[in-house]
């Protein structure tokens, strides 16, 4: 993506990831993390707190806009000096669908200062925060 | 469920003594949580695109989204991660790509902490945060991510 076509106030392409127990399950095989709270289905049919769910690793949650921010810069990787600043908002559980919101809020030379929000197919916040994109 | 984790793919390192050994007042900036290494493999690497359609993927490259996936385990077998403490958020920074074959090898350690003092009807209630770095380099020593993950600590806490 041509970075002079951007202006302040775009909403940048969006990346989404839709999430089952089986995702879930995959990913705790690739990276190891088994916490009941994100593969005991049973054990967490009795968790008030999470409403008698799982819920997805937190680091789920950030996968859409990692990957955003590559397909901007048309990179496999972020270039150097990327990043990312997030607060959780709320849980990603089983059969979410989430995606990534970038907002333009500033850009310079070399860089998009983005508003960021992780939602779900509702709109509400999973996670909120900002992304500084460098594009070389 | 049947766990399918590869453990040949990781080690860690560091003292008997752990994060989450310590106290708050112990919990100095600095503090040195270990680390491990995780070694990048081709078929782990396919396993993680298909999963997360990762479609930026190039011959050599590795998904972006693998950069949690070098350290996760390893914060869990350093007992980085608190017994009811709650991941509040992150901050990443990139810096080189990861490559298949890569060996990257995680340091964690206490980047910072802070203590939030509220009052609200004539109660005062301190709300602590800590912050730890995991940062992540490959095998010729270059830089491949800083995220400092910052943490709820429970109320128990001492």
């Amino acid at each position: 993506m041509d970075i002079a076509s951007i202006n302040v106030g775009d909403t940048l392409p969006s990346k989404t990831i839709s999430v089952d127990q089986q995702l879930i399950n995959d990913y705790a095989d690739i990276c190891g993390d088994y916490n009941t709270l994100h593969v005991d289905v049973e054990a967490m049919k009795s968790n008030e707190m999470f409403g008698g769910s799982t819920i997805a690793h937190g680091t789920i949650n950030v996968e859409p806009v990692m990957q955003a921010i590559c397909a901007i810069q048309g990179k496999t990787w972020p270039a150097e000096g990327t990043t990312i600043e997030l607060q959780f908002r709320a849980p990603v559980k089983p059969g979410m669908t989430i995606s990534s919101n970038l907002v333009v809020k500033e850009k310079t030379d070399n860089s998009l200062v983005c508003d960021m929000q992780i939602q779900d197919q509702d709109g509400n916040a999973c996670a909120r925060g900002s992304a500084e994109i460098i594009v070389p | 469920m049947e766990q399918k984790f590869n453990t040949d793919l990781i080690t860690n390192f560091g003292s008997d003594k752990m994060l989450a050994d310590l106290t708050f007042a112990e919990m100095e900036s600095g503090w040195d949580c270990g680390g491990g290494t995780y070694k990048i493999t081709q078929e782990e690497v396919e396993k993680f695109a298909k999963l997360m359609g990762d479609s930026n993927t190039g011959a050599e490259n590795v998904p972006v989204g693998m950069i949690y996936i070098f350290g996760l385990r390893i914060c869990w077998d350093r007992r980085v991660f608190i017994d009811q403490a709650v991941r509040a958020g992150d901050k990443i920074t990139f810096h080189k790509p990861a490559k298949i074959g890569d060996t990257i090898t995680t340091k964690l350690s206490i980047a910072d902490k802070k203590e939030v003092t509220k009052e609200k009807d004539g109660k005062v209630r301190v709300t602590k945060f800590l912050y730890v770095n995991m940062s992540a380099t490959n095998q010729d020593g270059e830089k491949i991510t800083d995220i400092v993950m910052s943490f709820l600590l429970p109320r128990t806490m001492k």
